[in-house]
């Protein structure tokens, strides 16, 4: 669809190339998502309307804001032609702003620059960080399932997984049916990486494709299930991950251990029989254990459920529940708990992630490691005497 | 970002040779001991036969019990008081000498000799069977053997990075660890250490039963080079004299680790020790004689804190 013809001192360009600049630019993006809101000005309280949100061309995402945006006619997927755009930049990525000065009109598949997938370059999963887009990736899918969820009042179902190539293992989030199953080469185009609870994920929607490879590079979801374990420092390092695997010895519990109460709504911890979002319920009890796990390089926290913690403490939330009748003190609890497990020797895998306080892993699978002591007596043996 | 400190594996003659500390300046820095053998030691795991715990506090509001746990190796005190109740009452009910595990905090204390005494502060003890303490006592040599390997290996080749070595799959802070030991231990025998490692060795394989506990004196280690303050005191401190800055010194820094402005508040201070049989007199002498010697100051007037 042609649009208004543009000054031809105003050249187009791509949002991969946008460069915060003083003279105003022309582009052609797709609505993201998008949000309406209005900024009181201090100076005669007038209200001013504003639009803002992600815009992309296939070529790079940036963030749009739109002052005295039309009260209709903008959708998500709607194709924008902006004449005259502002380009500023913020923590160091570039983003652009319609002012009265802007002509904006619709525009058509047809205008979108052209990406030959040809030119897309190839990446590994270990490479990608959040906000990357336009690459290619080839990768093994090593578990998917679809979510149900709720955006505003819309419910959408998310296709939830972990995919890895040789580099390591990302969680996936795909908003688009393709037909995805565990054990599947893959080969994705038009994806992008967003931080998600504290680490990357890879994203996918409409916008994607995906297309099946041989793929005989990749490993197998079973080599990754069953992958040898890293030290905690190295976990530390990278800051988590989709698929992590430590062994250490237990050094501690943190709090709250033992027996908790759950908002039955929200799951969320219960205190004083008020939930923090749902206000005053009855509690619902569970069993959890915050563990400290540490092999000498450094520490981490383990999240374990209601299941795990059953099964390493040996004693089951109807016992605990009975014990706490018997002896009104939760602190005892977990004291008992901290008896039984302070100095296991404890295998961990699941999904890592990193806040001010270190890492915290939520379990997939938690083993306890029988260490074979004359393997170990003849490996320190061999170290002792002969020696370097 | 406060990470929490990794319990580092360590035998007790590691802590034994420990002689160095490393102070952390700001609000709730943490603060180090530092081993010959590349342990730089916020929180440490250690194994052995804990012996029964004895009271040392004379206050009985104010409960500190110390036990003895002797590795192949050796033997050091550990030590808790009302601030680590669990630890504390794991080593009250034990009536005779058994195999545990203890995590803990060392504690440096270093009298005007060059002796130094290691404790360790519990936070948590577990008494275990002996399988368990011999499969965590091999995790310890393994730990050990690495980072002396580790400060070796940095002696060789002094031109090697630590990108490189952290490719290696080094951690960050053993590396750290191994330059700072270096830095403060020059001269130091290691392969004196691993002949050190060996009886425990045959502990790990089930060749010797648990260890005898030792003789109830904390061990003492003489410095090998040059103590910080050379000149002999007028006269040799009185054991007592000794007995009486420990306690000073213990109180000095669970107030200043309970405190928001890392200062021991004098007045309370006193108090804790007035508590403790110690009258205000002699705390006041202790506290001379400690600031003469450089180990506690006072730079805010009713606020200590060690020097």
């Amino acid at each position: 669809m042609p649009a208004e013809p543009s000054s031809p001192a105003i050249p187009e360009v791509r949002l991969r190339d946008l460069r915060p600049s003083v003279s105003p630019v022309e582009l052609v993006g797709r609505v993201i998502t998008f949000n309406r809101r209005e900024v009181v000005r201090k100076s005669d309280h007038s209200r001013r309307p504003l639009l803002s949100g992600l815009l992309s061309d296939g070529t790079a995402t940036v963030r749009f804001t739109w002052w005295d945006p039309p009260r209709e006619g903008i959708e998500r997927g709607t194709i924008l032609r902006a004449v005259g755009v502002e380009v500023r930049e913020f923590r160091e990525r570039p983003e652009v702003t319609f002012t009265w000065r802007t002509r904006v009109s619709p525009a058509g598949l047809g205008d979108l620059p052209k990406v030959d997938a040809e030119e897309i370059p190839f990446r590994t999963v270990h490479s990608l960080n959040p906000p990357d887009e336009g690459f290619r990736l080839e990768v093994r899918v090593v578990r998917v399932a679809p979510r149900t969820v709720t955006v505003g009042e819309e419910r959408r179902v998310v296709y939830d997984g972990l995919v890895a190539d040789r580099s390591g293992a990302m969680a996936l989030s795909s908003w688009s049916d393709f037909g995805l199953s565990a054990g599947e080469a893959v080969r994705i185009s038009g994806g992008y990486i967003r931080t998600f609870r504290g680490r990357p994920q890879i994203v996918l929607d409409e916008r994607s494709s995906v297309l099946r490879v041989e793929g005989s590079d990749l490993p197998q979801p079973s080599d990754l299930l069953r992958s040898p374990p890293r030290s905690i420092a190295a976990v530390e390092d990278e800051g988590g991950g989709a698929a992590v695997a430590v062994e250490g010895i237990v050094v501690g519990l943190l709090p709250p251990s033992g027996l908790v109460y759950r908002c039955p709504q929200c799951q969320r911890t219960v205190k004083n029989g008020l939930c923090r979002v749902h206000g005053q319920v009855e509690g619902k009890a569970d069993l959890r254990a915050r563990i400290v796990l540490d092999d000498g390089t450094g520490a981490l926290t383990v999240n374990a459920g209601r299941a795990e913690t059953e099964r390493l403490w040996g004693v089951t939330l109807d016992e605990a529940r009975r014990r706490l009748r018997d002896e009104p003190d939760p602190s005892l609890l977990e004291e008992s708990m901290l008896e039984t497990l302070l100095g296991r020797r404890l295998r961990v895998r699941g999904v890592g992630t990193k806040d001010d306080f270190g890492v915290t892993i939520s379990p997939e699978s938690i083993e306890p490691v029988d260490v074979d002591l004359d393997a170990a007596a003849a490996e320190l043996g061999r170290r002792l005497s002969g020696g370097p | 970002m406060a990470l929490r400190e990794p319990a580092w594996r360590v035998t007790a003659r590691e802590l034994e040779t420990s002689l160095e500390e490393e102070r952390g300046e700001g609000d709730r820095a943490a603060s180090y001991l530092l081993s010959p053998f590349a342990a730089r030691m916020n929180r440490v795991l250690v194994t052995g036969t804990l012996s029964p715990a004895e009271p040392i506090g004379r206050d009985e509001s104010q409960p500190f019990w110390r036990a003895r746990l002797t590795d192949p190796t050796g033997a050091v005190a550990v030590t808790a008081g009302s601030f680590q109740p669990r630890a504390m009452a794991q080593l009250r009910s034990s009536p005779a000498p058994r195999p545990a595990i203890v995590v803990g905090k060392p504690h440096l204390y270093r009298g005007r000799d060059g002796v130094g005494y290691v404790s360790v502060r519990a936070e948590a003890v577990r008494f275990v069977g002996e399988t368990e303490e011999r499969a965590v006592l091999a995790d310890i040599v393994r730990q050990s053997l690495d980072r002396v390997d580790l400060v070796d290996q940095i002696v060789r080749d002094p031109t090697v990075d630590d990108d490189r070595l952290r490719s290696g799959g080094v951690p960050g802070a053993w590396i750290r660890a191994a330059r700072e030991s270096l830095k403060r231990y020059p001269v130091v025998d290691r392969d004196a250490f691993r002949r050190d490692l060996r009886p425990a060795l045959r502990r790990i394989s089930g060749d010797s039963g648990p260890v005898a506990p030792g003789p109830t004196p904390p061990p003492t280690v003489t410095l090998t080079r040059t103590p910080p303050t050379p000149e002999p005191p007028p006269r040799a401190p009185t054991a007592a004299e000794r007995a009486e800055e420990s306690i000073f010194l213990d109180h000095l820094d669970e107030l200043a680790d309970l405190s928001a402005d890392g200062y021991a508040d004098l007045k309370e201070l006193l108090a804790r020790l007035g508590a403790e049989g110690v009258a205000a007199g002699r705390a006041e002498a202790v506290l001379g004689r400690l600031e003469e010697e450089g180990v506690v100051e006072e730079p805010i007037v009713g606020k200590l804190r060690r020097a």
